[in-house]
């Protein structure tokens, strides 16, 4: 009986968990056999849907199911610069997380390069590990495209569409890598970045500018000043409002750049890791669609392989319930995002494709390309031209009050 | 004044010529390649519109009080920016304007103007808001020699504070009040009723960190040829010229003076030649009666000439600056009259002496130099005992010492609402004066007012107080016999956002004065989603009060709706 009982409770014991493991494993080796059987030079289409099924948003699946058809490319790869690998040698070892999720001990590069998913702090450190991945010493959103600004359609769900153009400058005064001085401009101890945008078309929102500014410290909100052309005055805003869209587009101001809320304003969880279907290497710019329609007509699409980061607002009224971030291993940038509302519907999705630049010492590096968001709800989507022009040395003070005061409709600040 | 004046325009002639020596200097660079030049350093753009307007009140098909059909206004303004290389820019603009009138128009006009001694007086020409001269409107070299200094030269405008809708410190360039409603920014903004001044504006950065920001500006003022701007609140007869300035939106006229069943507008002002002559209770005789006669006193150059310096600068959440401006105020509303003289309307000086032919008053609308000094702050509020407030808070402040106004004895001579004060013979008075603004701007979400809940309401609060330190009874505008008290106060209320995608977009302004006067300017903005070059409001600008000889009740008989059609290329 004894003997019985123990055989019982091996099997009880032992032999019921492993055959669950062996199921689970199964099971996932199931979707994961999906996403790694993708090859490059195989095309995906409304016959063979499933195979992207889960590695793509629930919209763009529908519209393969609907007909759009494309083909998997070899992966892009991008190898890190130098100087922010050799910075996150030398600072990461001290950084750490305060109580409040804030960053400790942060002086440049990967905050976390050692990054465990299984970390019981993993979700903050992703977040951390997003924020400041690597975007240049300074760059111009825009600046590497054929007109050298952002276009920007929104598009209607009847297909109409309109244009209107802008250029963006970045720049961050305490991460610098290349361009002097490094790594921190003098004064600038305490500010994250800050962000200059311009409208220049059409002709009555050109010289609209916006100057925002990112303090590190996780009390402090961002400042903004806008500068309206049409009074000729700077009117401070507040930013508090994140959840505003910026009209006329389906970006709201914690869209920009994916996810430009506040990190310590948000709580973070790993997921889990998994391939998507994205595009680092954008052949065409922009790309190529039919009018009124956003899907890129003939760009492939390869496999990434990423960290899934659920993001929840700490403010129980934020506007969205959560976003999910799909963030490339290779790059920590984000290459797909889902956001579902309060009541957990599904409410917008968007891709950014990204592409080779070159800094002006000929080194290839990654930029933004185009990006594509989806409000589901309303049929309304954004598509925006935006490849970046990294490390142009931009003045720091161009990024003051000044600049707003002297801008005139339609007019280059460089 | 003429030497210093020589000396101005050459040492500028001198400037032009060496900035001028810019675009040469490209052309040799770029050698051959003036089409790259035109195609990636030259950009055109500008826009066409048409406002037809309609009076909705009051008015008559034979346009005696407000004319029926208020404005169909023609504008088309093509823009130029020059970017000769990335520390010179130039941006240059030409405005054309034709509001096509009838003749009928005129004519009625001039059959309904009351004048004395009876004279062939000429009523606003049918092409007066016109405009088509090939001078530019704006004209501005962006200069940058360093990173921190920007020299602002040429033709352009100088905007200081935040305010919306009203002006309080953007003072520097003057208000073409002759084709735009009053306080009715729905229907043309600041930027299209400024009119742009020669001068130079630098702004250096001190300290870009905390946006330390050092500005000095001058605007001499004797390129431009001082305008009349006619609608400036209150119109005006000359007996000079025999031209009677009432314009499309001049206030209502002052009517409650009548003695000797005349308009006694010009006893405001002064006396007769021989009061003792009306020494009754209830003077008949026509030799009581005073005719004014007005003109504007434009600056002369020296007059005109305005310089102006502000220090900006931040303290954490907090951005204040403080500034002064010296020169020639150009604002209308701070318009006063000085009575220069009284004369008598007969050739023969006797006349008035024995009462037999009334007197004239020889009025000056004048803006006089003026200082003021100046200052502003932001601020933003994100939470008060843990209350969500999201406000951006705003104000600014005016001081004008002795600022002019003018004054009246309450009540006066021979019945009368109001007289010349025995204290101030020439009609004015100085006191020193306070204004001040505070704004409360936010972006709210109201989900339930919404088809898209992110789509966010903008709404603006204003308060603009003016405080006559040392006040006196009987300060009065200039147009009226309407005593100003010792503050007076104006609210404003502007709600705006976007509906269907932003293509439809509504936009209501409200202005309340407690004293009882209101005006109301809502405007609802259709762009069409296909094309983002087209855009068609529809717009009323409507005004309201118990009495129309003060505030926002000068133009309770002008409410009118608009149509604006807009074209950017």
């Amino acid at each position: 009986m004894s003997k019985a009982n123990n055989r019982l409770s091996i099997v009880s014991n032992w032999l019921a968990p492993s055959l669950l493991a062996v199921l689970v494993l199964v099971h996932s080796g199931q979707i994961r056999a999906a996403e790694v059987e993708l090859k490059p030079g195989e095309t995906i289409g409304p016959n063979n849907w499933q195979r992207a099924q889960g590695m793509v948003g629930e919209n763009l699946l529908n519209r393969i199911k609907g007909g759009y058809t494309f083909q998997i490319k070899e992966p892009k790869l991008y190898k890190p610069l130098k100087e922010y690998v050799e910075a996150t040698e030398k600072y990461s070892k001290n950084v750490k997380l305060g109580p409040n999720g804030e960053l400790l001990n942060y002086a440049a590069g990967l905050p976390f390069p050692n990054f465990d998913r299984n970390d019981s702090q993993a979700g903050p450190k992703l977040a951390w590990n997003f924020f400041w991945r690597w975007l240049g010493d300074d760059y111009k959103t825009g600046g590497a495209t054929k007109e050298g600004k952002i276009n920007r359609f929104a598009i209607e769900k009847d297909g109409s569409e309109r244009r209107s153009d802008l250029v963006s400058y970045f720049i961050f005064p305490r991460t610098r890598y290349m361009l002097d001085p490094k790594p921190v401009i003098p004064g600038y101890e305490n500010i994250d970045y800050m962000q200059l945008r311009i409208d220049s078309y059409p002709r009555d929102t050109a010289g609209t500018t916006t100057l925002e500014i990112r303090y590190d410290d996780p009390k402090r909100v961002d400042d903004l000043y806008i500068y309206l052309p049409s009074i000729r005055r700077i009117r401070r805003a507040t930013t508090t409002q994140r959840c505003q869209t910026l009209a006329p587009s389906e970006f709201v101001l914690d869209d920009i750049n994916s996810h430009n809320g506040k990190i310590t304003d948000f709580n973070y969880r790993v997921l889990g890791e998994k391939k998507m279907l994205a595009n680092m290497a954008q052949e065409h710019e922009p790309y190529h669609r039919k009018p009124g329609d956003y899907l890129p007509i003939d760009e492939k699409w390869e496999v990434v392989d990423t960290y899934v980061l659920e993001v929840t607002a700490k403010d129980p009224n934020y506007c969205y319930g959560k976003k999910i971030l799909h963030i490339n291993k290779m790059t920590y940038d984000n290459v797909w995002t889902y956001i579902y509302d309060r009541k957990g519907e599904f409410f917008k999705e968007f891709w950014g494709f990204f592409k080779p630049v070159n800094l002006s010492d000929g080194r290839e590096v990654w930029s933004v390309g185009d990006v594509m968001i989806l409000n589901v709800q309303n049929g309304r989507s954004t598509v925006v031209t935006a490849t970046r022009a990294y490390n142009r040395g931009y003045p720091v003070s161009m990024f003051s009050l000044a600049t707003l005061q002297r801008i005139q409709r339609g007019e280059s600040i460089e | 004044m003429e030497r210093l004046r020589r000396v101005s325009v050459n040492l500028v002639e001198l400037l032009f010529l060496v900035l001028l020596a810019a675009p040469a200097q490209a052309a040799s660079i770029l050698g051959d390649e003036w089409e790259k030049f035109f195609t990636e350093r030259v950009k055109f753009s500008g826009y066409m519109e048409n406002t037809t307007g309609l009076a909705v009140s009051a008015g008559n098909r034979f346009f005696a009080e407000s004319n029926r059909f208020v404005m169909n206004r023609f504008v088309i303004q093509p823009e130029f920016n020059l970017d000769f290389n990335e520390k010179v820019k130039l941006f240059i603009s030409w405005r054309f304007v034709k509001e096509p009138r009838y003749s009928a128009e005129a004519k009625s006009r001039h059959r309904v103007v009351s004048y004395f001694p009876v004279a062939p007086v000429q009523p606003l020409p049918n092409t007066f808001y016109d405009e088509d001269s090939f001078k530019p409107w704006e004209m501005v070299w962006n200069i940058n020699p360093t990173d921190q200094l920007n020299i602002r030269l040429g033709r352009q405008f100088i905007s200081w504070g935040e305010t919306d809708g009203i002006r309080l410190l953007d003072v520097i360039n003057p208000q073409d009040g002759t084709f735009a409603p009053p306080a009715a920014p729905n229907l043309f903004n600041l930027d299209e009723t400024r009119i742009p001044s020669w001068g130079i504006r630098t702004l250096y950065t001190v300290r870009p960190v905390s946006n330390t920001i050092f500005e000095f500006f001058a605007l001499p003022g004797f390129w431009d040829e001082a305008k009349q701007r006619v609608d400036e609140i209150v119109g005006s007869n000359d007996t000079g010229d025999l031209k009677v300035r009432y314009g499309r939106w001049s206030a209502h006229p002052e009517t409650r003076l009548v003695l000797a069943g005349r308009n006694a507008f010009g006893n405001l002002f002064a006396n007769p030649i021989n009061p003792v002559l009306c020494q009754t209770a209830t003077p008949t005789k026509i030799g009581c009666l005073v005719i004014p006669s007005t003109s504007r006193e434009l600056p002369d150059a020296g007059d005109s000439w305005k310089i102006g310096t502000r220090i900006t600068h931040s303290i954490g959440k907090l951005n204040f600056g403080l500034g002064y401006i010296w020169g020639f105020n150009p604002q209308s509303t701070d318009m006063v009259f000085k009575l220069k003289g009284v004369t008598c309307s007969s050739p023969i000086a006797a006349a008035c002496a024995g009462g037999a032919a009334p007197s004239v008053a020889t009025l000056r609308l004048v803006n006089d130099r003026t200082n003021i000094f100046a200052g502003h702050f932001n601020y933003t509020v994100d939470e008060i005992v843990s209350l969500p407030l999201n406000t951006a808070i705003r104000g600014e402040l005016a001081f004008y010492p002795d600022e002019p106004y003018n004054i009246s004895k309450f009540p006066g001579p021979f019945g009368l609402r109001a007289g010349p004060h025995p204290r101030h013979p020439d009609g004015t008075v100085e006191k020193n004066t306070l204004r001040y603004s505070l704004g409360f701007d936010r972006t709210t979400l109201i989900p339930f007012l919404q088809e898209d809940p992110l789509r966010p309401f903008r709404m603006s609060f204003q308060i603009f107080q003016r405080v006559i330190l040392d006040h006196e009874d009987g300060i009065h505008p200039f147009s009226t016999a309407q005593k100003i008290k010792m503050v007076s106060t104006n609210l404003t209320f502007r709600v705006s956002t976007g509906y269907y995608g932003d293509t439809i977009l509504p936009d209501v302004f409200v202005g309340y004065d407690p004293a009882g006067y209101w005006n109301l300017n809502p405007a609802v903005t259709y762009a069409p989603p296909w094309n983002e070059k087209v855009t068609v409001s529809l717009i009323a600008a409507l005004y309201g009060g118990h009495n129309k000889f003060n505030s926002l009740g000068f133009f309770s008989e002008k409410d009118s709706v608009f149509l604006k059609m807009r074209y950017q290329f």
